[in-house]
């Protein structure tokens, strides 16, 4: 079937199947930064914007997109840059495969919450895991990243 | 998950017919629960032009949509006045924002899940469901309904009245299911108890909310009679006895807790 929605702001139409999930249409279609852990909606590393919020790509079917904007980091590049550097301050940036997940919640945290406190900081990451680092390098990456400007 | 068609339904009437068209179509909402379980559909059914997302501040009621997401339900300024933000804040206690933006409340009422924080924080009030074809039923007579409702759920209707309300979650982790769930609530100087995944769907403890309607004031008996008369389990998360002994002491907890 034939799926037309908006990609970093620019309309596509791709032919899938049914029961295809968002993360496997942009993958198959060059969009690498989607990484996929779990495949079971928990680990969050799939996580891009539709319509503007966090949603797990992994688990959305692409069907239910029609119309819609979807946002990969790729559409946010200035706004991930400034979080990759604190990330890198930070030493939350190990093996990268959490990062684009990352990137894209704290962006949709930053538009989404004025001034968050840490509980609302943390109930907005909670749904994004790193194998790699123990979370506090990234909350304090993401306090650094919020206090910009 | 398999599936050989998409359909975008045009009214709930069309859903409807498309729903009785096979016992292999099914309704998608968020589709989280339904890619979980990984069954083979002919047809799945979006209502998502419906417009069934919609929470509505009525008179003496709170009108959400089934496929209104959690998020929706936890964001919403209504939602979060009604008991002192209790069933708010069980559906905040589901998995990360990035879930929450995806799974409805709808669907998950309709799985009547063993171990739904959405359903137990929803149970001490007066929750009543609207279906298509019209029918409309509270939440406690759908969660005791014998067999599958082929209905669309339209709407969950939670009454308006003056209470509170206390909700816990026991998880292992941020990210779990609950090891069980405790709903307690004052509604109209009434005490409500509920207790969900035990793991069992979540039930009224009815000995203790009589014992405490008709006057008692030992929190720590009306927490006793709620673990005996409800029937608790063992499963990988957790024993029966470790259950029992957690529900006791937050069922006391959220009695003392709505009592203040
Ligand atoms: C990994 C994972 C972890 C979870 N952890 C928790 C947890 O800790 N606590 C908790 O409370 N919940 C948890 N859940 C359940 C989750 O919160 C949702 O309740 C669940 O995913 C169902 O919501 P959905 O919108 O995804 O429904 P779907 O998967 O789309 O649908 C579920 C069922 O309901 C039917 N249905 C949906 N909408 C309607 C409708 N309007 N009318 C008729 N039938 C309908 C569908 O046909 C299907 O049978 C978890 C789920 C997953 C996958
Ligand atoms: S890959 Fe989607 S949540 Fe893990
Ligand atoms: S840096 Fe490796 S998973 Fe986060």
């Amino acid at each position: 079937m034939l799926v037309t929605f908006y990609l970093n702001n620019t309309q596509v139409s791709y032919d899938v199947r049914p029961d295809e999930y968002l993360s496997h249409t942009l993958r198959s279609h060059g969009i690498k930064s989607v990484k996929v852990g779990c495949n079971e909606s928990t680990c969050g590393s799939c996580t891009l914007l539709v319509d503007d919020k966090p949603v797990m790509s992994c688990s959305v079917l692409t069907a239910s997109i029609e119309g819609k904007h979807v946002t990969t980091v790729e559409g946010i590049q200035e706004e991930a840059a400034k979080i990759a550097y604190h990330f890198a301050e930070e030493g939350a940036d190990q093996c990268g495969f959490c990062n684009a997940g990352y990137a894209l919640v704290v962006y949709a945290l930053k538009r989404e919450i004025k001034n968050p406190t840490e509980e609302q900081i943390i109930d907005y990451i909670v749904g994004n895991l790193c194998r790699c680092s123990g979370l506090q390098s990234q909350l304090n990456a993401i306090k650094a990243y919020l206090k910009e400007e | 998950m398999k599936v050989n068609e998409y359909y975008r339904a045009s009214s709930l009437e069309d859903a409807y017919q498309k729903l009785l068209a096979s016992p292999k179509n099914a309704i998608i909402a968020g589709g989280l629960w339904m890619k979980k379980m990984g069954q083979s559909y002919e047809t799945l059914i979006d209502l998502s032009n419906l417009g069934l997302d919609k929470i509505e501040d009525k008179k003496d009621e709170v009108v959400v949509g089934a496929l209104a997401t959690q998020r929706d339900f936890e964001n919403s300024k209504v939602v979060s006045f009604l008991y002192a933000g209790a069933p708010a804040f069980a559906v905040r206690e589901v998995m990360g924002v990035n879930f929450r933006n995806i799974a409805t409340i709808g669907g998950s009422i309709m799985g009547r899940y063993p171990f739904s924080d959405v359903i137990t924080g929803l149970l001490p009030y007066d929750v009543k469901l609207e279906f298509y074809p019209a029918q409309k039923m509270s939440l406690e007579e759908y969660l005791n309904y014998k067999g599958r409702l082929n209905a669309i759920l339209v709407a969950v209707h939670i009454k308006k009245i003056e209470g509170k309300g206390y909700f816990k979650k026991v998880k292992t982790t941020a990210l779990d299911f609950p090891i069980v769930n405790i709903a307690v609530a004052k509604v109209a100087g009434e005490y409500r108890v509920v207790v969900g995944a035990r793991p069992m769907v979540a039930a009224k403890a009815y000995k203790a909310m009589e014992y405490l309607n008709n006057g008692a004031k030992d929190f720590t008996k009306a927490a006793e009679l709620a673990v005996e008369e409800l029937s608790f389990m063992d499963n990988k998360d957790a024993s029966k006895e470790y259950r029992v002994d957690l529900a006791k002491v937050y069922v006391r907890r959220g009695l003392e807790e709505v009592s203040k």
